[in-house]
């Protein structure tokens, strides 16, 4: 399915990427909702609908762009057009709700930028002196969190697990053991092994369904799955930009939720040296789906959330 | 007013109010009295000052959640009490309610001041504080009237420690339907054995049984019914010492737990174990001063008074407003509680 795309708005992409290479570490978020908001202001339409559809196209260059790593933008841009629809709603002159609009997306950065902090606080209370809390993959927000409880002078140890492919693991290992923190290295297929010296898991996430699962990193459903044999809570720490409308239902409903790139996963050297190479295929999906049954609680700036509290935060959200 | 205070903080230490239900209806009252009695400007500093007192309230009993709740129930009252007039002052339909808690709020309710005056507030907040001590007089003939859907005939119902709203409950069904009860003797504390006397002289067919047979009673159980001293935001439960073990029996045997309380003891609070809320009493309660003796220093004994529950294990709860699940507690938290008064009387 070839979208085509505006080239009205091919900058949109080019000023994403500067705002991506200049921080990397900030949410995906806050330069969206910035460039968003500069289309608004550089709009020529004069009508409501004139402007969304400027939006959408924007979103459509943001969505299709090589930058786009996570697939929270989708979802906040999404979220940004249903804000718009709403706010018009209150200002029927075009011309006062266009001023506002402007003046409410940059409330909203600087609110989103606020988020993983307001998070640290909320989770605040779950990490206590003597745990050892389980992480997977890379999540700035768990590292917030950790950092920020750390910073306290709070004493936890952390078990990483590599996160392979791409060995994200070894990053947040970096960062942790730099704020003075034990950090220990595992497989990802040494979990089982070391669940019950956990106290909890957490992770990050890069989508929230409607149901209250996530869509996170491969490798934690069956990390999820593992704690909840073990009966170790598993608890979840994302901003509420993250919630998306879908539900999927099974694995292969979160394929549409992102292009996967060809994956650069490392053939061994065996797997070359096959005879019938047209037999053998490698499958390495970067996401996979946690059901709301595995996930004990989420930290989101909204509060601490039960899954089944996610439908109706969403709810409030889009409409 | 300071008097007044200073004694109800002296019974609350003392524990000569004691019970939940005592104390929930103590502090309402108390608080009641405060509003009506004291000087306050607008409803931003008579905010501050019940939270003050709430602070000190919470400190004399620090592990009766309801304390906690009910201020917070006030405080939910005073900020609803004060939005309607605001609304119906200013007749704007912008802020619908203090619910719109998200990130894309076109009133942001943090920055809600609540600093206007209006002349009719504070009759409308006693109001509203009359109806919360009404919802409480109430309570257990409100649970007790959902007893009949949920008990039938020839029913076996176990039941843990001392309840009243758990007694009122059996009692009313016991009227209409005939049933036995399993009394678990609940110890050190042994309240089972005052519930089974109470039920009994109430004409149901009652059986004591101590807390080690348990399990092996569980399999003739149809149902167990209990209360609990607290329920968390999460839909876990504090309750007396005890009631986990009944709790894992009746998830083994696939036999529904139904807890019965009023609404009163929801807590916005999470436990994230079997410590977090929870005090040690005397082990002086099973253990005889002269046995202690023989004892030496390496035994340890430990008499905890609350379990928590996860609320994977409980099926149903039963309050004054109907019957609900579990993962509907959060809904039922937004209902009752606002969200800003959960960060600052925080516990621990």
């Amino acid at each position: 399915m070839t979208t085509i795309l505006n080239k009205d708005f091919a900058w949109v992409v080019d000023r994403f990427e500067v705002m991506i290479k200049k921080e990397s570490e900030v949410s995906v978020a806050i330069p969206a909702i910035k460039i968003l908001t500069e289309v608004i202001r550089t709009s020529h339409a004069t009508t409501i609908m004139g402007l969304q559809k400027d939006l959408e196209d924007a979103t459509k260059q943001l969505k299709n762009c090589p930058f786009n790593q996570s697939i929270s933008l989708s979802s906040v841009c999404d979220l940004f057009i249903r804000f718009v629809t709403r706010t018009s709603l209150d200002f029927p002159n075009f011309d006062q709700c266009k001023v506002n609009l402007i003046e409410r997306g940059e409330q909203l950065s600087t609110k989103s930028s606020m988020s993983r902090t307001k998070i640290s606080q909320l989770a605040d209370k779950f990490i206590r002196d003597g745990v050892t809390i389980l992480v997977h993959g890379y999540s700035r927000v768990v590292l917030a969190l950790l950092l920020n409880a750390a910073f306290q002078g709070k004493r936890f140890s952390v078990i990483v697990t590599e996160s392979r492919p791409d060995s994200s693991g070894y990053k947040t290992a970096i960062k942790l053991q730099a704020a003075k923190i034990p950090v220990k290295l595992i497989m990802d297929g040494g979990v089982s092994r070391i669940i019950d010296k956990v106290d909890y898991v957490l992770c990050g996430a890069e989508a929230i369904v409607e149901n209250g699962g996530i869509v996170n990193k491969i490798g934690t459903y069956q990390i999820s799955i593992v704690a909840k044999a073990f009966k170790k809570p598993f608890y979840v720490a994302a901003e509420s930009f993250k919630f998306t409308r879908s539900y999927p239902l099974n694995q292969s409903d979160i394929e549409s939720l992102k292009k996967e790139s060809p994956n650069d996963f490392k053939v061994c050297q065996s797997c070359s040296n096959c005879e019938k190479l047209d037999l053998l295929t490698i499958d390495s999906p970067t996401l996979d789906y946690t059901p709301p049954s595995y996930i004990t609680l989420l930290f989101t700036e909204l509060g601490v959330l039960t899954p089944s509290a996610v439908s109706d935060e969403l709810i409030k959200l889009y409409y | 007013m300071e008097r007044q205070l200073e004694t109800f903080i002296l019974h609350l230490k003392r524990k000569t109010v004691a019970g939940s239900y005592q104390v929930s209806r103590a502090t309402a009252e108390v608080l009641r009295h405060y509003i009506s009695k004291e000087k306050w400007q607008n409803a931003q500093g008579l905010i501050e000052q019940i939270k003050a007192v709430g602070k000190r309230l919470i400190d004399a009993q620090p592990l009766e959640f309801c304390i906690g709740n009910i201020i917070r129930r006030v405080l939910f009252i005073i900020r609803e009490e004060y939005l309607t007039m605001m609304k119906s002052n200013t007749n704007s339909d912008s802020a619908s309610g203090a619910k719109q808690h998200t990130l894309l709020t076109y009133e942001d309710p943090e920055d809600i001041d609540y600093s206007e005056s209006f002349p009719r507030l504070k009759a409308s907040i006693i109001d509203g504080i009359n109806e919360l001590i009404d919802e409480l007089e109430g309570l257990h003939r409100n649970v007790a009237e959902q007893a009949i859907e949920h008990i039938h005939a020839n029913e076996t119902i176990m039941t843990l420690g001392c309840s009243k709203t758990v007694e009122e409950f059996l009692k009313e069904a016991g009227r209409k339907r005939k049933f036995g009860v399993i009394c678990v003797e609940t110890a050190p504390s042994l309240e089972g054995h005052k519930t089974a006397l109470s039920l009994s002289k109430a004409g149901i067919d009652t059986t004591l049984i101590t807390d080690s047979a348990v399990f092996a009673m569980m399999s003739r159980v149809n149902k167990v019914i209990i209360g609990t001293h607290a329920v968390m935001a999460n839909g876990g439960l504090v309750a007396q010492s005890g009631t986990h073990t009944l709790a894992v029996a009746a998830k083994y045997h696939s036999v529904p737990i139904v807890v019965c309380t009023g609404l009163y003891k929801l807590c916005p609070l999470y436990a994230y174990d079997q410590d977090t809320f929870n005090s040690f009493g005397s082990p002086g309660e099973y253990l005889k001063f002269e046995e202690a003796e023989y004892l030496e220093s390496n035994v340890h004994s430990y008499n905890p008074t609350f379990d928590y529950i996860p609320p994977e294990l409980v099926n149903l709860f039963i309050t004054n407003i109907g019957g609900h699940n579990p993962s509907y507690i959060y809904r039922l938290l937004q209902e009752y509680y606002d969200p800003r008064d959960i960060f600052e009387d925080e516990q621990q």
